[in-house]
């Protein structure tokens, strides 16, 4: 069933967004999105979608963007396909999923099963592009492994600092969990966690998997983990890894956009960006989206500049 | 009576699928009075949280009011499957934490309670009751290999 159908595109060119202007953090924004509002991003392939009031999408690195109104609510999350480009799994405010097979001009409801509530965050498996997931406020994680047309639950929500915590971001990581699966990393109202695709249980990041935790007397890797946000909580708000390069990944916290090479054992900060949500290129790891308040800026070498 | 033949009869069945399928625990080949074994020590010191028919807790995927999570179940329908022995060896013995440091769970330590060879007798009667896809996907897990010496 179709919701709503684009009542204009239209295409509009950004003269602004030549490579000087692709600057995060000191320059001004690639695209000022004061209408947008953008509250989700994502790749697929080369092309570049914007969720907010609407949806935006770029095939040619930024320089321009084309429009589709519609559905009729705010798209709070977003997922694609990683090979079709004009699919797109949008999450409306206030519950509920819809797709579009074209790029946005035109979508049907989707989501069976999954409750009323805000869906935070969304993303689709590795090497699984009709395995989704969706984390629910207040709720968990569901899983669709029919391109979201039917959903069924699989993990309750994360447990840290004696309350359960919401996802505000997730990501399936292609790197094998030693329980036949892989990864799904995500950020929480309170820090990171990590899950295996089997759904046994969350857990803090550690070095390699499960195993090693049986070996004794070994050093002690060095860690640096992702702040939690100690004495304030500092939410999780994006968390992205290219799929080319899966022990990479970014998060966008408010002190700035971190990122790690090693799966998450160790994170530093490459900007004070304050961003909302993150995209990075599947096949690019340095090529790196991000929404804030003000618009969307492009970075070409992992967030540096 | 009833009880009696449906474990007898569940027996038998799980000493067919040793003998057919080469079931392994913990690398070694499993043979039908380990199952029984098993069986009945599963009935004596797993049944109050994991259940007589191994079906877990009721909404198991739903943490419970302390935050921990319940009982899963262990008829092939929950997650154990997807541990090597070594680890369910570990998780049985020593705890969860002994696999996830930190991880607060209700499942014991059987440390002092399960002799070590009885853990993987346990264990052989759980696979020898799981379904076909199951086994195999647990046998080809990357880290299934014997438990270290000691």
């Amino acid at each position: 069933m179709t919701i709503s159908m684009t009542d204009g595109i239209s295409r509009r060119t950004f003269l602004g967004a030549a490579t000087g202007a692709w600057i995060v953090g000191s320059a001004r924004p690639l695209f000022a999105t004061t209408t947008l509002r953008t509250g989700a991003l994502a790749f697929a392939g080369g092309t570049v979608h914007a969720a907010g009031y609407s949806l935006l999408r770029s095939e040619d690195g930024g320089a321009t963007w084309r429009e589709s109104i519609g559905p009729d609510r705010r798209l709070t999350a977003l997922t694609v396909h990683p090979e079709r480009p004009d699919r797109v799994i949008a999450a409306l405010e206030g519950g509920g999923l819809a797709v579009s097979e074209y790029g946005g001009e035109s979508w049907r409801k989707a989501g069976t099963g999954l409750p009323g509530a805000t869906i935070d965050a969304l993303a689709t498996a590795a090497q699984q592009a009709d395995t989704l997931y969706a984390a629910i406020a207040g709720d968990g994680l569901w899983r669709s492994e029919d391109a979201g047309e039917s959903w069924e639950f699989v993990m309750d929500r994360p447990f840290l600092a004696e309350a359960e915590r919401d996802v505000l971001s997730l990501a399936a990581v292609d790197l094998a969990s030693g329980m036949g699966g892989i990864w799904l990393y995500a950020g929480t109202t309170a820090g990171l966690q990590r899950l295996p695709d089997c759904f046994c249980r969350w857990q803090d990041v550690q070095p390699g998997n499960a195993l090693d935790a049986l070996i004794e007397g070994g050093e002690a890797p060095e860690m640096a983990p992702l702040p939690a946000g100690e004495p304030v909580e500092e939410p999780v708000r994006a968390l992205v890894s290219p799929a080319v390069a899966p022990g990479a990944l970014y998060a966008a916290l408010s002190s700035g956009i971190w990122t790690t090479t090693d799966a998450g054992v160790v994170w530093r900060k490459v900007n004070t960006l304050d961003a909302i949500a993150l995209a990075v290129d599947p096949s690019d790891p340095l090529a790196l989206v991000a929404a804030t308040e003000n618009g969307l800026t492009y970075s070409r070498d992992g967030g540096e500049t | 009576m009833t009880l009696h033949l449906s474990i007898a009869a569940a027996a038998l069945s799980s000493a067919a699928i040793a003998e057919t399928t080469e079931l392994r625990s913990l690398g070694e080949p499993v043979s039908p009075d380990q199952i029984q074994t098993g069986e009945a020590l599963y009935a004596e010191n797993c049944t109050s949280c994991h259940g007589e028919n191994r079906e877990g807790q009721p909404n198991w995927r739903r943490r419970l009011e302390t935050g921990r999570m319940p009982a899963p179940p262990q008829d092939g329908t929950g997650h154990t499957y997807t541990h090597s022995d070594a680890d369910l060896f570990a998780m049985t013995k020593f705890g969860i934490g002994a696999v996830v440091p930190g991880y607060e769970s209700d499942m014991p330590a059987f440390e002092g309670v399960l002799a070590d060879p009885e853990i993987p007798a346990i264990l052989a009667f759980l696979k020898a009751n799981w379904p076909e896809g199951k086994r195999r996907y647990q046998a080809a897990l990357p880290s299934m290999t014997p438990l270290p010496d000691g």
